[in-house]
């Protein structure tokens, strides 16, 4: 029987695991903490789908439409053509492991109407879709889990890919309790760790979400791929521990977005992009609410307040908890935050990467939301690219070769060993802080040449400190190890916003404000020997 | 303000108190507190003396994940969302929860609860609901953020061998309405591991964060032949 090792156990790595599962498949799964603390029980708004019982005269093909537009046609057609043509199968799969959709009086799922789409076909738990959906999942791998089907591996955190000749054997993963390091060899290794939040300090996201898997495989010779992409939510509710999302289900029902000039509100969006104004596409209203330089709010408290209790009981209790704020009688202050990668792990259709039998699926790799994500795509995605691995992995024949990696164990030990046997307590977290003021000055929704030069500077300063300092025995040993890995993931996005001289979707350049034909494809960055090299996919290599 | 935190470097040493000073923002909760502390400069305990950073668990920031769970003021609460300002006195305490073994200061292993439903098979298997009526007791069930803060404030439970708490409660009466082939199996395990114990203080429900009605759970599941 094959042997998957899944690490990240959100929305994603469950999906893959559970359709290995069901083609009898043996998966581990890893993570530090269960799935109930991962960034999917975050996902707020909803998981779009077109269902053959829907009355919007909507169709599979219109959704295709909207997500590559949405994404500046950057996103594969034939891979957002899977995406979409699965979608309703998806909630279907989802109806029947459990989930808790608003539903009607026939018992089929209610739609909402979500930004850059042309009807309305976000189907919603509420406003938790996420947290519903992982409760769901989480019941449906147990039946696995009592079968011997899926084992779970707590208080491991990955450390590096056991990659040699091109092919992946395997993980390193570093054992919490034990303080070792264990080499796990399997058939297939399929990355589901979340996208690079922590990169920025405190996003609307998980801080588990750090990208350290993506920058570490990077460095092992995976491509990443349309780092530039970084998707500000508009809307997010300051607060003194971090900047909490304001679920876009608000403007779903009718949420309207205005600012104060002169005692008068302006209702920007509404005046410069008509009736379907706050319904805009994300990366256009963060950028107009950027523009704007003055307090923008979000006025819901129009609506019936038993439409606010039935459909936004979430985003109610998070604004009266966190701010002390009625949304039932007064306007919610908002303010642009870093919400999602487009970019990642770069893989082929099948959701491989260019190394063989190593994977990457969910919000860490890059495939279908090109420039730009609409609203209710992650959560599909998350879901289908877990399915497309676990399929491509049953269809595959095992080639049964294993190698032998006891050196590579050996020779990390003794590095990790060899750092942490220290009196010094150098703040790897004082790096962590610094790293996410760099990148959310420089990187922020506007971007400059200089501004990007600035931040290549500091992150190469960074870089060369972080092999000479040694480590913090006051944190885990993971948050040291893991320090390069994420530094150079950073410079890699930096130097992908740099190359990419052209305005698109989430990456505005203010001085190339316009877009240009001849760069509508791809991003992918190679790494060598600490050299890095950005290219332009213009011969669509992960188009297959 | 005073923050004594009681600290363990490892599952086999002893626990000890530490006591910080807190100058920071009046208006942050316990987790922006814990962070303010961690990284404010070198950490140093009330005395000037250099200390360890403080372990502790968290990842939404938001009451969404249950990480923070620990108990503050001699109370069961999530860091996230408990404020400052709702704090008696001028000083606060902080422990880890006591029914779950520590694994470094305030981080526990709460890996019992999901033990427990696995090895009583509180999945759904073939599904078959039965009743839609109750839709938003079934929404409200599945946003349980297994934070263990019902089975620290229980009377009953103790350490998960026989007795498994509210949150399996909830779980066995999702599983029995999702397919009500199964409803004889889960009554008979949800008897031997919550009925016959359950001493009925409902401590449970004032506790749970997500304003979880135990009650309904138990009273359907009662009421189950």
């Amino acid at each position: 029987m094959k042997n998957v090792l899944i690490i990240g156990s959100g929305i994603s790595g469950l999906s893959c695991a559970i359709k290995c599962a069901e083609l009898g498949i043996c998966t581990t799964l890893v993570s530090p903490f269960p799935s109930e603390r991962s960034q999917s029980v975050m996902a707020a708004g909803g998981i779009n789908a077109v269902l053959s019982d829907n009355n919007e005269n909507d169709s599979v093909e219109s959704h295709i439409e909207d997500t590559l537009k949405g994404g500046c046609y950057l996103g594969g057609k034939k891979a957002v053509t899977g995406l979409c043509g699965r979608a309703e199968e998806i909630i279907g799969f989802l109806e029947r492991i459990g989930t808790v959709f608003s539903v009607n009086r026939l018992n089929r799922p209610i739609k909402r109407a979500f930004g850059g789409q042309s009807h309305k076909r976000t189907c919603y738990c509420g406003s938790s879709t996420g947290k519903q959906i992982v409760s769901a999942l989480v019941m449906e791998a147990r039946k696995y889990e009592a079968a011997g089907l899926i084992k779970r591996r707590l208080w491991s955190d990955f450390h590096s890919a056991l990659i040699r000749d091109g092919k992946c054997y395997g993980a390193l993963l570093y054992v919490e309790s034990s303080g070792a390091l264990e080499a796990v060899c399997a058939d297939a290794v399929v990355i589901a760790t979340g996208g690079q939040n922590a990169v920025f300090g405190k996003t609307t996201g998980s801080t588990q979400c750090d990208g350290y898997t993506a920058g570490k495989l990077f460095m092992q010779g995976v491509d990443l791929k349309n780092l530039e992409f970084i998707q500000y939510h508009p809307t997010t509710l300051e607060t003194p521990q971090k900047k909490m999302l304001v679920s876009e289900a608000v403007r779903g029902e009718g949420g309207r977005l205005f600012y104060n000039d002169k005692g008068r509100r302006v209702y920007f969006m509404e005046e410069k992009y008509g009736s379907r104004g706050n319904l805009m596409t994300r990366d256009i209203i963060s950028r107009e609410i950027f523009m704007a330089d003055r307090e923008v709010f979000l006025d819901i408290s129009f609506l019936d307040k038993k439409l606010i209790d039935g459909r936004l009981p979430e985003v109610r209790d998070l604004c009266q908890k966190y701010r002390g704020i009625d949304i039932s009688k007064k306007s919610i202050p908002v303010a642009p935050s870093v919400h999602f990668f487009m970019g990642g792990i770069a893989v082929h259709l099948d959701h491989e990467t260019n190394i063989r039998d190593l994977y990457a699926v969910g919000e860490c790799a890059s495939m279908y939301h090109g420039a730009n994500r609409l609203g209710g795509n992650s959560l599909l995605a998350a879901i289908y690219s877990g399915w497309v691995a676990a399929e491509t992995i049953a269809g595959k024949e095992s080639s049964g070769k294993t190698e032998d990696f006891s050196g590579t164990v050996e020779k990390e030990t003794a590095a990790l060993k060899s750092k942490m046997n220290t009196k010094s307590n150098f703040p790897v977290m004082y790096v962590r802080d610094m790293l996410a003021g760099t990148m959310c000055s420089k990187l922020g929704i506007v971007r400059n040449s200089s501004a990007l030069d600035e931040g290549m500077r500091d992150i190469d300063y960074y870089l060369s400190v972080a092999d000479k300092i040694n480590y913090d025995p006051s944190v885990l040993p993971y948050f040291n190890y893991s320090l390069k890995g994420i530094l150079t993931l950073s410079k890699a996005i930096i130097a992908c916003a740099m190359n990419r001289t052209e305005s698109r979707g989430a990456h505005y350049r203010s001085d190339h404000p316009e877009s240009k034909d001849e760069l509508c494809c791809s991003t992918i960055i190679s790494y060598n020997n600490e050299d890095l090299r950005v290219r332009f996919d213009k011969e669509h290599e992960y188009e297959s | 303000m005073k923050v004594k935190i009681l600290r363990q470097q490892s599952p086999v040493t002893e626990p000890y108190w530490e006591a910080f000073l807190y100058d920071g923002p009046q208006n942050n909760t316990v987790a922006g507190l814990l962070d303010y502390l961690n990284y404010n400069d070198d950490i140093t305990d009330i005395n000037g003396n250099k200390t360890t950073r403080i372990g502790w668990e968290c990842s939404c920031l938001q009451g969404m994940c249950g990480g923070c769970a620990m108990v503050i003021n001699e109370v069961p609460a999530l860091a996230c969302e408990t404020f400052l300002k709702d704090l008696r006195g001028d000083e606060i305490s902080i422990r880890p929860l006591r029914k779950f073994p520590v694994i470094h200061d305030l981080v526990v292993d709460r890996s019992v609860i999901q033990e427990n439903l696995m090895r009583s098979d509180i999945f759904i298997g073939d599904y078959q609901p039965s009743e839609y009526k109750d839709k938003e007791h079934q929404y409200s069930l599945a946003k349980c953020l297994k934070c263990g803060l019902c089975l620290e404030v229980c009377p009953n439970y103790v350490n998960g061998k026989t007795f498994f708490g509210a949150l399996f409660a909830n779980d066995c009466y999702l599983v029995s309405a999702r397919n009500t082939a199964k409803g004889k199996d889960i009554k008979k395990i949800y008897n031997e591991h919550f009925g016959k114990h359950c001493s009925k203080s409902l401590a449970c429900m004032d506790i749970c964060p997500m304003k979880i009605q135990t009650i309904a759970s138990i009273a359907k599941m009662n009421s189950y032949r």
